[in-house]
């Protein structure tokens, strides 16, 4: 069975028209090829349509930081993958909603890198560069859709994926990896015996890895079969996306949306009463906290 | 007046709990807790892993006023597992942005003039070092549902940050917290994203000895944090401290409050890899040796002073836009 771990570059053209993607082309720009190459970004078409496309190749080091290797993301590829990002939101800056391109995620990604550098500069800002501008392209009219192919892990996925309109994963059987940390690791660090933990895991998706655990949480919008349909299911979820955003229902698509998916598939119902009793209290509150209609905001 | 909230006021912040600072960041009298302990809605996860759970699920969350804004302040509690962000905190921490927005906008759709009606202001202290482990599939997700309220707030409610925890700030809330508007550090404050420890484990002692508490504060530290500009303001670790900055933060125009953002827009990119080409190739070792490219010369004073001699007397990181060297 084909397996796309540690190879997201090839799997762009299972998902764009095969043959269509231009790399380090962007939103008109072209980005220099020798920066930061792992992050792998550029335009493609898909049934024609322009897209943004972009994808992590875990092949590739970065000889600039070498804590950039196995597809770790460093600072300089979440940068890269931001300004990506804001290039596909200035090209289309002018058109009307239902113009606004595509941008396709294709994940693979292990996590961020961990190292002294990356401390000191703080990685953290290019993680949250790339996730705000995601988010911001979202809110423009862009439809994100993000195709999990190997690897979506903790903060890796959090900023290439989590701010996606929709996430579609390829199923276990593929090798695809969705979580935070191992159940091993979870043990360890937790010093819950492991044993327990599998248990547990059994009944209650909101610990232990695999795809179909994130798709019971809402983490994941739908589970792909098979490789041939990928292309069609992601075009299906943009036009999808632009219906409902021509609608204005922003909070159909996206986290929001996610969160309310694990309401309704079962998975997230600490959630569901979190929000529910979070209304209530806030509304009981409002007028001590603001005021009254006629006297307003008085401190 | 409020005896308590007189007496919080001169303590240590990074000494008080949670509720204590949710408390003493707002204007006497005027915090009101929202899914509070008294409702006791706990982690339903914790019990069968033998872990007990809290009332507050490791976040106080409460609407009050800070200054003359009216706030929605959260406050997470890094003695409740590490301040791990869970299914419930996640929620509250998503909810309480969402319901700062719902309550400007209850605020403008009164017809009083946009001055008289004040401005509603989020106010976070960051006590944690990201996704709790034993619900971290919820907790990842929550992170994300943060970021997205986040960027629905951006010119509408200003975010502004606290860390001067015992923990600090790390894992996926370091970068939540490097998405506000404005971050306020005290010397006690550590930001970052891979904790020192994580960093001694993967990669090894010599590329991190996490043991030594003075690299430690210097990679992520407050005083850093203020030097390469991620941090807008250092303050004594007092409670007093970080209630004036914040309610001084919460009374500026909201234009004034984005333009210290250092993530965000496009140009804010373009500006950050900047400061990451000082760092390719192995080009610096310690945070001192940027600090010494920003133009300080005398390290060890600047780290020895007190926070207002080493706020006066920084370079800073000159970020390169105007009006951003004040």
């Amino acid at each position: 069975m084909i397996n796309f771990v540690g190879r997201g570059r090839d799997a762009i053209d299972y998902i764009v028209d095969e043959g269509s993607f231009e790399e380090n082309l962007c939103g008109g720009e072209t980005l220099d090829p020798e920066w930061a190459e792992s992050a792998v970004v550029g335009s493609a078409t898909l049934s024609g349509e322009t897209v943004t496309v972009i994808a992590n190749d875990a092949g590739i080091a970065n000889p600039r930081f070498r804590m950039v290797y196995a597809g770790l993301m460093g600072l300089e590829e979440g940068f890269k993958m931001a300004h990506a990002v804001y290039l596909t939101i200035k090209a289309d800056k002018d058109k009307p909603l239902a113009e606004k391109r595509p941008i396709i995620l294709v994940v693979d990604t292990p996590g961020m890198s961990p190292g002294k550098v990356e401390e000191i500069i703080g990685i953290y800002k290019s993680t949250g560069a790339y996730q705000l501008a995601s988010a911001e392209a979202r809110r423009a009219g862009h439809p994100i859709v993000a195709m999990v192919v190997g690897r979506a892990i903790s903060g890796g996925f959090l900023c290439h994926g989590l701010q996606a309109d929709r996430i579609l994963a390829l199923s276990d059987e593929f090798g695809t990896m969705v979580h935070v940390m191992p159940l091993v690791g979870i043990a360890r660090v937790t010093k819950i015996n492991i044993m327990l933990l599998e248990e547990l895991s059994e009944g209650n998706p909101v610990f232990a890895s695999g795809v179909s655990h994130f798709y019971n949480l809402g983490g994941v919008d739908e589970i792909i079969e098979s490789v041939a349909d990928m292309r069609p299911r992601v075009k299906a979820q943009i036009d999808e996306i632009r219906r409902l955003k021509a609608a204005g229902e922003y909070d159909k698509v996206g986290p929001w949306s996610r969160l309310m998916s694990g309401i309704k598939r079962g998975g997230r119902k600490t959630s569901e009463k979190v929000i529910e009793l979070m209304e209530e209290e806030f509304n009981l509150a409002l007028s001590s906290w603001l005021g009254g209609e006629d006297d307003g905001f008085t401190p | 007046m409020d005896d308590r909230w007189n007496l919080l006021q001169n303590q240590p912040f990074s000494r008080l709990n949670a509720r204590e600072r949710a408390y003493a960041i707002c204007n006497p009298e005027s915090f009101t807790e929202l899914l509070g302990p008294r409702l006791k809605l706990t982690s339903p996860h914790l019990p069968p892993m033998g872990q007990t759970p809290q009332f507050d699920d490791g976040v106080v969350v409460g609407l009050g006023t800070v200054g003359k804004a009216p706030a929605v302040v959260v406050s997470q509690e890094s003695k409740f597992l590490g301040g791990g962000v869970g299914e419930a905190h996640g929620t509250k921490m998503v909810m309480a942005i969402r319901l700062a927005l719902r309550g400007q906008e209850i605020l403008e759709s009164r017809s009083k003039s946009s001055e008289s009606r004040g401005r509603v202001a989020v106010v976070i202290s960051f006590d944690t070092g990201g996704v709790r482990l034993q619900e971290a599939n919820a907790g990842l997700l929550a992170h994300s549902e943060v970021m997205d309220a986040f960027q629905a707030a951006r010119g509408k409610v200003p975010i502004i940050g606290i860390v001067g925890g015992t923990v600090g700030c790390f894992g996926g809330m370091g970068f939540v917290a490097a998405s506000v508007d404005v971050l306020i550090m005290s010397d006690v404050g550590r930001l970052g994203l891979t904790g020192p420890g994580v960093i001694e484990e993967v990669v090894g002692t010599e590329e991190f000895d996490a043991a030594n508490r003075a690299l430690v504060w210097r990679t992520t530290g407050g005083r850093h944090r203020f030097i390469t500009r991620d941090a807008d303001f250092i303050v004594e670790d007092t409670m007093k401290a970080f209630r004036e900055k914040v309610a001084e933060v919460a009374s500026w125009p909201i234009e004034k409050i984005a333009s210290k953002r250092i993530i965000g827009t496009g140009e804010m990119v373009l500006e950050q890899m900047r400061l990451v080409d000082l760092a390719a190739n192995d080009r610096i070792q310690d945070s001192w040796d940027l600090w010494r490219q920003f133009g300080n010369e005398d390290i060890e004073y600047l780290w020895d002073s007190n926070v207002s001699e080493f706020e006066a007397n920084a370079r800073r990181w000159p970020r390169g836009r105007v009006g951003d060297n004040d």
